[in-house]
């Protein structure tokens, strides 16, 4: 990587709309909980920082049989706290970019690839696919100008490489609510997809074949 | 260098440490039975860590100080850790519950300021504890002066300090932290290379 780079993946949540009351990091996918699926990925990079919050013994447990070298942030207030308190917590003392990434998101191992070899900051966008999406509008430029609940032309589910001297406590917002006034932003597409409801999980199922070698 | 406003406090006892110094204690003079059953009841809570450390206070205080600290400068230290510690000698300090006579010469191989408990030595032996060192009250003090404090710690009598701390980090290095460490902590980690390159990006 040509810049020092901090990876923070979101395991806090609960993923209740996927309604199996467990961490979405743990889901199996083709025989291996999400979360190892994510670090395969992830080798090259020397700070991996993983927010847990709901079921964190579990999930500091899953990840500790695949990776060590792995600094574990403890949102315990993650019950009545958003995104942006989980990546800001994640956020102290980290290198000086943050490339985010939530625990329940498959992505092109391609495309993570390319993600990490970036050196400026940047919105991955992708195909809206989501019932509730974070979509995007894009300039001329491909800039990301706006974060939109009804309106875009991709959709954003948390890859992006932030500088981390704009995160601050925001225990009421999401991610996107704190990056919006640092807009407008490079936009990078990411063949990526999250996992909310059983709907996406049987999707997101499909995708790993044409996606990773299961 | 760190910033000179942070100051590192380690426990020593399974953080520092490779391994846990009572039961070799115990194993050493036969009296493990006596020792397990006191940490088996501590760790479920069934004694206060205040009693518990008296009552093992007695059952070790009978037995030769000096044989102890023999037996305990031998222990396997974390190579890493030791050399964060060196390499930042003038803002980490050792925060210990042991008796300072069982852990001398162990803290003279860290070469590290510290702060443990104490007691009256007789003929050799500890007659009584003079000081049962509170780790909360050691953060406490350097928060007054105007310090910013990260505890690095792993079990029930690390607790209390680590929960005031300004960083907290569960450290299960040789075992899993206690639940009492990780309800209270900010971090966890899990491996002595990953707390090193992390106490480091703390400048």
């Amino acid at each position: 990587m040509s810049i020092s780079k901090t990876v923070v993946i979101g395991c806090a949540g609960i993923g209740s709309r996927l309604g199996l009351g467990q961490s979405k990091a743990l889901i199996n996918i083709h025989g291996k909980p999400l979360i190892h699926w994510q670090l395969e990925l992830l080798t090259e990079v020397e700070d991996v920082r993983v927010v847990v919050g709901y079921q964190a013994n579990e999930v500091i447990k899953t990840i500790l049989e695949v990776r060590k070298n792995v600094t574990f942030v403890f949102n315990h207030n993650y019950f009545n706290t958003k995104t942006a308190t989980s990546i800001y917590l994640a956020s102290i003392n980290a290198n000086d970019h943050i490339f985010t990434l939530d625990g329940d998101v498959i992505i092109h191992p391609d495309d993570m690839k390319s993600c990490l070899e970036m050196d400026r900051p940047f919105i991955g966008v992708t195909d809206i696919s989501s019932d509730e999406a974070v979509l995007v509008h894009l300039n001329d430029a491909s800039e990301v100008t706006e974060f939109s609940r009804e309106s875009g032309t991709y959709e954003w589910i948390g890859p992006a490489l932030l500088n981390k001297e704009m995160f601050s406590y925001a225990k009421d917002k999401h991610l996107y609510e704190i990056i919006e006034p640092t807009l407008p932003l490079e936009s990078k597409i990411v063949r990526s997809m999250d996992i909310d409801t059983m709907n996406d999980y049987y999707k997101a199922l499909e995708k790993f074949k044409d996606w990773y070698e299961v | 260098m760190l910033e000179n406003n942070i100051v590192f406090l380690f426990d020593l006892d399974g953080t520092i440490t490779k391994e846990e110094t009572l039961p070799l204690i115990a194993k050493h003079f036969k009296i493990e039975e006596e020792i397990t059953q006191i940490t088996e009841d501590t760790i479920r809570g069934n004694i206060p860590f205040v009693e518990s450390f008296i009552r093992r206070v007695h059952i070790l205080g009978a037995l030769p100080a000096v044989e102890i600290d023999d037996l305990l400068s031998k222990v396997e230290l974390s190579k890493p850790i030791v050399e964060f510690i060196q390499n930042n000698q003038d803002n980490s300090f050792i925060v210990t519950g042991n008796l300072n006579v069982w852990v001398n010469q162990l803290l003279q191989r860290i070469d590290c300021k510290y702060y443990s408990s104490q007691g009256k030595m007789v003929d050799g032996k500890v007659e009584k504890l003079t000081n049962i060192l509170k780790k909360e009250e050691i953060v406490q003090k350097y928060q007054s002066l105007g310090k910013k404090v990260v505890f690095i710690g792993d079990g029930n009598n690390d607790a209390e300090a680590m929960r005031i701390s300004d960083i907290s980090i569960a450290f299960g290095n040789i075992h899993w932290p206690s639940n009492s460490v990780l309800q209270v902590s900010t971090h966890a980690i899990f491996c002595e290379e990953e707390l090193c390159r992390f106490l480091k990006q703390l400048s």
